[in-house]
């Protein structure tokens, strides 16, 4: 029956997986389950490690610390481990199912600072997956920031593989994909922009994420939908508060408060967390500018409700959004907000199953609210989810997980609005749509010997393009060049006016080289059926998502990457080689001079071509003592070819950088203090510069010869950082902490530049020049505080 | 070299702070092969209708641009009439006879150097100009103080109306990068356009201002909004540095590609002095 089942899975039958489980489950074999809390706070271990060494079969404990390890009968030494904690190993002999639950003490305080909650020391050598980063919010709270806001954005560009058009540019882009391809997820929300201000800030506060995981490559089965990665942000329950904790701060740009509660102990936790700009607060002083408006803020709440031992449930919401008023002259705001609910049963120790709904939205709108250019200008996009997903641990050697999902999708792309009789604007709207996206996917996690250890899956995914009182065209013109729409009908809401399916196949190996040595190789293919229609630099707020159409095909990556894993000084140090390439189909670009936004002809505008990207990444990262930190380094290339520009010949994308390195640091200089530094070293990305020009009635026109696309690159960027972090002295008969954050962002004040543009001077027409941008011209310190109790 | 604070926005969120910097680099450009470089009009005003040619030069060049000497141009439209435009200054090439009138499409020819070019281009129907009214602003968010003016004139119904506002001020053309006003009638058709302000700057009492509104031929629209993106081109959200388009074909599709344009428009102008 075992092999029935593997052989059917890797033949691609994936309905044989459908019998009684509890019939495949080998006569002679025990599950060992129970739960690891801290032995102090009571709080769960997420994601600690349980294993038998000499057996090489192990399990990770899930978020509710529980776990369920099946073994042969016998007598075993178990380990229980997970970093910033001493380890406990316990021999047990088991003649049938048995409990065991483990309190862990934590290691002291200097090397808890920086630890990696939820990983195990030597799952760099030993799980299969590839292309994964994990952050961990107190890792992230040492490194310097700025302006003292700590960005999980600006942490993330850190990362080996991971580069930016510029600082200050909203997003961030992995292996060569563009900002869209990010599946950004916030406990199941999606978070269609991520930043505040422009890309300045990151849409995420930093006391409400518990951790990060970014996912380069090796994309699990479960995850679908966009082409480069998978950014994991999991949210703080409160689950870890033993008693009510407020944490705060005051900074340059805002000030932050979040209180985490068990409501019930052992039953209810809520995480409550606000986090607000206040500059603005200070413009109220000034009488003329009492009625101008800037601000950002965002709420995030989670509540967590065990109802049993077997039964949980995790809610979610999020809510984030930029506000510029300008008395009555101008106005804009924009944000993200969403929801999740996630059930999540134990059926048996060795299934367990979820059911997730999530609602999520991304929405600006803008608009002067006076005079004869009244106007309200609106725009969102809108996705309700339900999935449910199941993880069944098959015996000591198999782990599979299976699930299906489905989305609907609204996009309202722009609806204008005059606001009064007078106003000179008649109401305009780009046609509403919608779409329906549909998945399913089996994957098993298969051990086959203790040097052998795989991973593959499938997922299928369909697409549903739908009207909703839709125009739909086609387009009719040369290539390279706007085309007009033809053909135009209407398609009414709920109508089918398009259908696409893909087949992503999955799959990682690892093989074990010496006990800290190990080589891994993956394959994955990923579809993307919603694009971000943006033709600027950086991404920008009023940029509008696009479904797949019947003139936008579905994108279609595929990836390959090899790595060589090894750990030292008995996992002290990881350190890893990955070399991936990549080919992506169906990419989106623009015709010169394409208008994107308020277009009903849109589609008109967009071009398709290809993209590869190929590189190789250097990673060494020291996870304990008083050092810690990391050094990555990226040799890569990403291209596109798209007919109609750069005379249909391969041009760098505007992200790709050659070389990129990064080094971050943090050192305990003692219990109090705590040093940290950032340096970055980029290529400069790719751009256009003219070489020619001519004058149209008075103005200087460029010409960039042969219309070469992207043939130059702005000088290298580089940039160091120094923070440090100072905690006040504790007195014992007080709950009060409090740390003070210093940080000088570019502290030798270097003009990184953004980019070289082209003009003519501005007091002599005849002349023309060279411009440099740099986003930040200087050194930027600040200061912040801390505090909880 | 010039810091100025990063956005508006930002100072206003008290990010003063934050500055971003622009200054002049020096860059290296490889020499262009020259190409032929086209600027003309046929209006529905009377004529001569000048067409200048040149070649284009190297983008940091000082020196005036090379003008095309000899080349032969004719001008047709769709009535028949056929022109030959004489060279009365070098590059510079004027018709005589022919009247341009809304409706009518144009077909411009130009043989130099063993290549030939054509350019074909329309008059597009233009609405009234209803006049122009001064207002005085004091405190008002946004604005300086100071006195403004504002055009009044409906437009067209139906969309699908392209314009251009030239606006001078004591005789002189508005002419930075940013005053090339291009506009489309999508959100604003068959509407009266009232009481928009035509200078950002406050004029005085006893200024003169003199706006010309241009029909624009759909292309022509393309061309000259591309222009503007390229040539106000800075920043986070700027768009990739493009070629804009031009209406000058080689008849030889494989023969050297020409920049410029060669445009029909319709034109009404209207005019105010400042009054106190």
């Amino acid at each position: 029956m075992k092999n029935t089942i593997q052989w059917g899975l890797a033949a691609g039958l994936l309905l044989t997986a459908t019998p009684s489980w509890s019939q495949t489950v080998p006569a002679g074999q025990v599950t060992l389950s129970g739960t690891l809390r801290d032995a102090v706070t009571n709080e769960p271990l997420v994601g600690a490690s349980v294993f038998v060494k000499a057996l090489g079969l192990g399990t990770n404990t899930d978020e509710t610390g529980a776990y369920s390890l099946p073994l042969p009968k016998g007598t075993h030494t178990i380990t229980y481990q997970i970093i910033g904690y001493e380890p406990q190993q316990v021999t047990l002999t088991l003649s049938g199912d048995a409990t065991r639950s483990v309190k862990l003490g934590a290691q002291t305080q200097q090397t808890q600072e920086v630890v990696i909650a939820g990983v195990r020391a030597e799952d760099n050598v030993k799980k299969a997956e590839m292309g994964v980063n994990r952050l961990d919010m107190k890792t992230v709270k040492l490194m310097p920031a700025l302006l003292g806001e700590v960005d999980v954005v600006r942490s993330i560009q850190l990362l080996p593989g991971v580069t930016t058009v510029g600082e200050g540019a909203s997003g961030f882009n992995v292996r060569g994909g563009a900002v869209d391809q990010n599946l950004i997820l916030m406990d199941e929300i999606p978070v269609y922009n991520v930043s505040h201000l422009f890309g300045f800030f990151s849409a995420f506060n930093p006391d409400a994420v518990q951790d990060m995981t970014l996912y380069k490559g090796g994309i699990p089965a479960r995850y679908g939908g966009r082409l480069a990665s998978l950014l994991d942000v999991k949210m703080r329950d409160g689950r870890q508060a033993e008693r009510l904790t407020v944490n705060g701060g005051i900074g340059l740009i805002s000030s932050r408060l979040s209180v985490e509660a068990p409501l019930i102990k052992d039953r209810t936790s809520v995480a409550l967390s606000a986090r607000r700009s206040y500059g603005d607060l200070f413009l109220k002083l000034i009488p003329e500018q009492r009625k101008n408006q800037a601000y950002f803020y965002d709420l995030n709440l989670k509540v967590n409700h065990r109802f049993s031992a077997r039964d949980q449930l995790t809610l979610t919401g999020y809510r984030g959004r930029d506000v510029f008023n300008f008395a009555d002259v101008f106005q804009n705001d924009w944000g993200n907000m969403g929801a999740s609910a996630r059930w999540t049963h134990q059926f048996t120790p060795r299934l367990v199953g979820s059911a997730t709904a999530v609602v999520g939205q991304y929405d600006y709108g803008l608009g002067v609210p006076k005079g004869t250019q009244a106007f309200e200008w609106t725009s969102n996009i809108r996705n309700y989810t339900g999935k449910a997903d199941f993880s069944y641990q098959l015996n000591a050697q198999n782990t599979l997980s299976a699930g299906v999902s489905s989305t609907r999708y609204q996009f309202e792309p722009a609806t204008v609005k005059p606001l009064n009789a007078e106003s000179i604007f008649v109401a305009l709207k780009v046609d509403n749509q919608q779409a329906g996206e549909y998945a399913a996917y089996i994957d098993n996690e298969q051990t086959l010997s203790p040097r052998l250890q795989v991973q593959y899956g499938l997922r299928v995914s369909a697409f549903d393009f739908l009207g909703r009182g839709t125009a739909i065209s086609d387009y009719v013109g040369a290539e390279g060049q706007r085309k007009d729409p033809t053909n135009t009908r209407i398609a009414k809401d709920g109508a089918v006016v398009k259908r696409y399916a893909n087949l992503e196949p999955r799959a990682s190996l690892r093989f074990t080289l010496t006990e800290t040595s190990s080589l891994k190789a993956s394959y994955n293919r990923t579809a993307q059926y919603i694009h971000l229609i943006s033709n600027t630099t950086a991404a920008s707020p009023l940029d509008v998502w696009s479904p797949s159409t019947n003139n936008i095909r579905p994108e279609r990556g595929d990836q390959v990457a090899v790595g060589y894993f090894r750990n030292f000084q008995d996992n002290a140090y990881e350190a890893s080689v990955e070399v991936f390439g990549k080919r992506m189909d169906n990419q989106i670009d623009y015709v010169n001079g394409a208008n994107t936004l308020l277009n009903k002809d849109l589609e008109g505008e967009l071009l398709y071509g290809r993209g590869r990207a190929y590189g190789a990444e250097f990673f060494v990262k020291k996870n304990q003592g008083a050092l810690t930190g990391w050094v990555s380094y990226t040799l890569s290339r990403s291209e596109r070819q798209i007919n109609g520009i750069n005379a249909d010949a391969w041009y760098p994308n505007k992200y790709d950088k050659t070389h990129n390195l990064n080094v971050v640091a943090m050192y305990a200089l003692s219990p109090r203090l705590t040093l940290s530094g950032n340096f970055a070293y980029g290529t400069g990305v790719a751009t256009t510069f003219p070489n020619a020009r001519f004058v149209y009635e008075g103005l200087v026109v460029p010409v960039v010869s042969g219309d070469r696309r992207n043939n130059y690159r702005v000088p290298a960027y580089h940039r160091l950082d120094f923070g440090a972090t100072l905690k006040n002295r504790v007195r014992p008969d007080r709950r009060w902490r409090s740390e003070w954050v210093f940080s000088v962002y570019n502290v030798y004040s270097r003009r990184n530049a953004y980019g070289i543009y082209f003009r003519q001077n501005e007091d002599d027409p005849r002349k023309t020049e060279a411009v440099r941008l740099s986003v930040f011209g200087s050194v930027i310190p600040s200061v912040s505080y801390n505090f909880n109790f | 070299m010039n810091c100025f604070p990063l956005f508006l926005t930002l100072l206003a969120a008290g990010l003063g702070l934050l500055s971003s910097c622009t200054d002049v680099v020096p860059v290296d450009l490889p020499e262009p092969e020259p190409q032929l470089a086209v600027e003309g009009n046929i209006t529905d005003q009377p004529g001569p209708y000048t067409i200048r040619l040149t070649k284009t030069g190297a983008y940091f060049t000082e020196q005036e641009l090379p003008a095309v000497r000899g080349a032969e141009l004719t001008l047709t439209d769709n009535e028949g009439t056929t022109e030959t435009l004489r060279e009365t200054a070098p590059g510079v090439y004027q018709t005589s006879r022919i009247q341009g009138k809304i409706g009518n499409q144009y077909t411009l020819t130009i043989k130099t150097e063993g290549e030939e070019y054509r350019a074909a281009t329309e008059i597009k129907r233009v609405p009234r100009i209803d006049g122009l009214a001064q207002q005085v602003k004091t405190n008002e968010p946004g604005w300086d103080d100071g006195y403004y003016a504002l055009y009044n004139g409906p437009e067209l119904p139906g969309v699908g109306d392209y314009y251009r506002f030239k606006v001078f001020i004591n005789g002189q053309l508005q002419n930075d990068p940013d005053d090339l006003i291009v506009r489309d009638d999508a959100l604003v058709d068959g509407n009266y356009i009232g009481s928009i302000e035509l200078n950002g700057d406050p004029l005085q009492v006893g200024d003169s201002v003199r706006v010309q509104l241009l029909s624009l031929p759909r292309d022509y629209y393309y061309f000259l909004n591309e222009m503007y993106t390229q040539i106000n081109n800075v920043g986070l959200f700027s768009a990739p540095p493009a070629n804009v388009r031009s209406n000058i074909v080689n008849v030889n599709a494989k023969g050297p590609k020409a920049v410029g344009y060669f445009a029909g428009t319709a034109m009404r102008s209207a005019h105010l002095t400042i009054q106190p």
